[in-house]
């Protein structure tokens, strides 16, 4: 259970680098989606499991499809590149 | 008890197989709707042999149907998030092959 | 300079008395001249200017890499210092386990009447934190409702067109097939929000994303049988004004709450916990239709 709890949170440390340097705003959401569901689980660890349920459908589900939303709105989805 | 232990052991270890493989076929093809079935293959397959062995495991009626019942929800779910995925890469892809399919509704 | 002696120049005083006389006669030649002069002066400030732009542009971009660089080290080091000071996790002696902990523990079931103590906690102990909470979530409907609301006149005809299209047969199915048993389960994660892990929050939220759910799925004139303007508006107020009435007073009495008539049940039933089940569901209906108007102005611009 502790090598499960570890191997998380490397991944949600990854998931936070590749968030920030992906060039892609599509991608920066999908992996902020990762974040969120791995979050959850470690909440879940955590003994706290209102936060996880919480998370998972705030920060995985809502909170994508709002951040959805907007790039269709702003019209970024498939040219959505970051200034360099 | 041991007959119970080696059924869901070989259970487990075939799901843990299945999402290997599924793995493996995301990082490894090219193309989307070939990736679009690997990955979907994790999510039905997988994800069935997974929770039948931890089925086989449980002693606990509730825990059986609730495991059942998230058996019942990613396979009534996930497979038409496939679908309306494969749809979108038919309309918008720009690979010639895709074009004649392109009146699909 | 003897100006005389160039006829092509006049003296400046004679230039000055000609102009003041409206003559024509004020030669172009020096004209020009100054002008060029002049218009040189410019192109080349401007040129300076935008090497000098350019240039700090470029400089900017590395100290911006280098800053950013920089406070992100210096963020984690400071978190990292933090973590490493913490006391260890799950220590008795840490200072989190005092008197108030250890009353809501021992002393949260017979009080409140609600099994789970976080339940217990938000919605009795701390009910008008809560309170807070959601009076926050609908300041922040009515401010997305401020910056996104559009009325049908500024619409366009194929933004219009865009929602009434079709969705296809198999999302519809698996909808109306997934629809139900997501509402059922924010439901049941509401009510039993004082026995076991949920609450208002949580179920609220899910039945906000079954709502989304039906609404991306089927379009916008069926759900606007149900939910439109008017009801979302009744619903959300309503629920807030009974929370507020029914925990309000506790921003003027202090923490010793009113002795409540309802009666606290067994606990570990549904009907139990006092006045928790109903603020629980107020919550609930508050969260649901926030997301689901979140989403309705994300995509329609209206509700």
């Amino acid at each position: 259970m502790r090598i499960l709890e570890y191997v998380l949170l490397i991944f949600l440390i990854l998931c936070a680098i590749g968030a920030t340097v992906s060039k892609r705003l599509l991608v920066t959401v999908i992996i902020f989606m990762a974040y969120s569901t791995v979050m959850a689980v470690i909440w879940l660890f955590l003994e706290a499991p209102d936060l996880a349920i919480t998370e998972a459908a705030v920060g995985a589900g809502v909170t994508s499809i709002l951040f959805f939303l907007t790039l269709k709105k702003v019209d970024s989805i498939n040219k959505g590149t970051r200034e360099k | 008890m041991i007959i119970r232990a080696v059924l869901a052991s070989v259970f487990l270890l075939s799901g843990a197989f299945v999402f290997s493989v599924c793995v493996l076929g995301l990082f490894r093809f090219n193309n989307v709707l070939d990736r679009m079935h690997a990955a979907a293959l994790g999510d039905t397959m997988g994800i069935f042999l997974t929770i039948l062995g931890v089925i086989i495991l449980s002693d606990n009626i509730y825990q059986i149907v609730k495991l059942a019942l998230i058996v019942i929800f990613i396979w009534m779910t996930s497979p038409v998030a496939t679908h309306l995925i494969g749809k979108m890469e038919l309309l918008t892809s720009d690979n010639k092959k895709f074009r004649k399919g392109r009146n699909i509704k | 300079m003897d100006y005389k002696s160039d006829p092509n120049k006049i003296g400046k005083w004679e230039r000055f008395f000609k102009w003041v006389n409206g003559e024509d006669s004020i030669d172009s030649v020096w004209e020009k001249e100054m002008r060029s002069k002049i218009t040189g002066k410019r192109k080349k400030r401007r040129k300076t200017i935008e090497d000098t732009i350019e240039r700090i542009n470029s400089y900017s971009k590395k100290i911006y890499i280098i800053l950013s660089v920089f406070i992100t080290v210096v963020y984690i080091g400071i978190l990292l210092y933090t973590v490493y000071e913490l006391p260890e996790h799950g220590n008795p002696l840490n200072p989190a386990n005092n008197e108030v902990s250890q009353r809501y523990i021992e002393h949260g079931v017979e009080e409140t009447g609600a099994l789970n103590i976080v339940s217990a906690m938000i919605l009795d102990y701390r009910a008008f934190d809560t309170f807070g909470e959601t009076v926050v979530l609908f300041t922040a409907v009515i401010c997305v409702a401020i910056l996104l609301r559009r009325t049908d006149e500024d619409k366009t005809d194929l933004e219009q067109d865009s929602f009434k299209s079709d969705r296809g047969d198999i999302l519809k199915f698996a909808a109306r097939l997934v629809f139900p048993i997501v509402v059922l389960y924010g439901i049941y994660v509401i009510i039993n929000g004082h026995i076991s892990p949920g609450g208002g929050f949580a179920g609220g939220t899910i039945i906000g994303a079954g709502l989304i759910l039906y609404s991306a799925a089927f379009g916008d004139e069926k759900i606007k049988s149900i939910l439109n303007y008017k009801s979302i508006t009744v619903t959300t107020v309503s629920c807030l004004l009974i929370y507020f009435f029914s925990k309000g007073y506790s921003f003027f009495t202090g923490g010793n709450h009113i002795e409540s008539v309802i009666p606290k049940g067994t606990p570990g039933n549904i009907l139990s916990g006092g006045l928790i089940l109903p603020l629980n569901i107020c919550v609930g209906i508050v969260v649901a239709c926030t997301m689901y108007g979140f989403y309705s102005y994300f995509t329609k611009g209206d509700i």
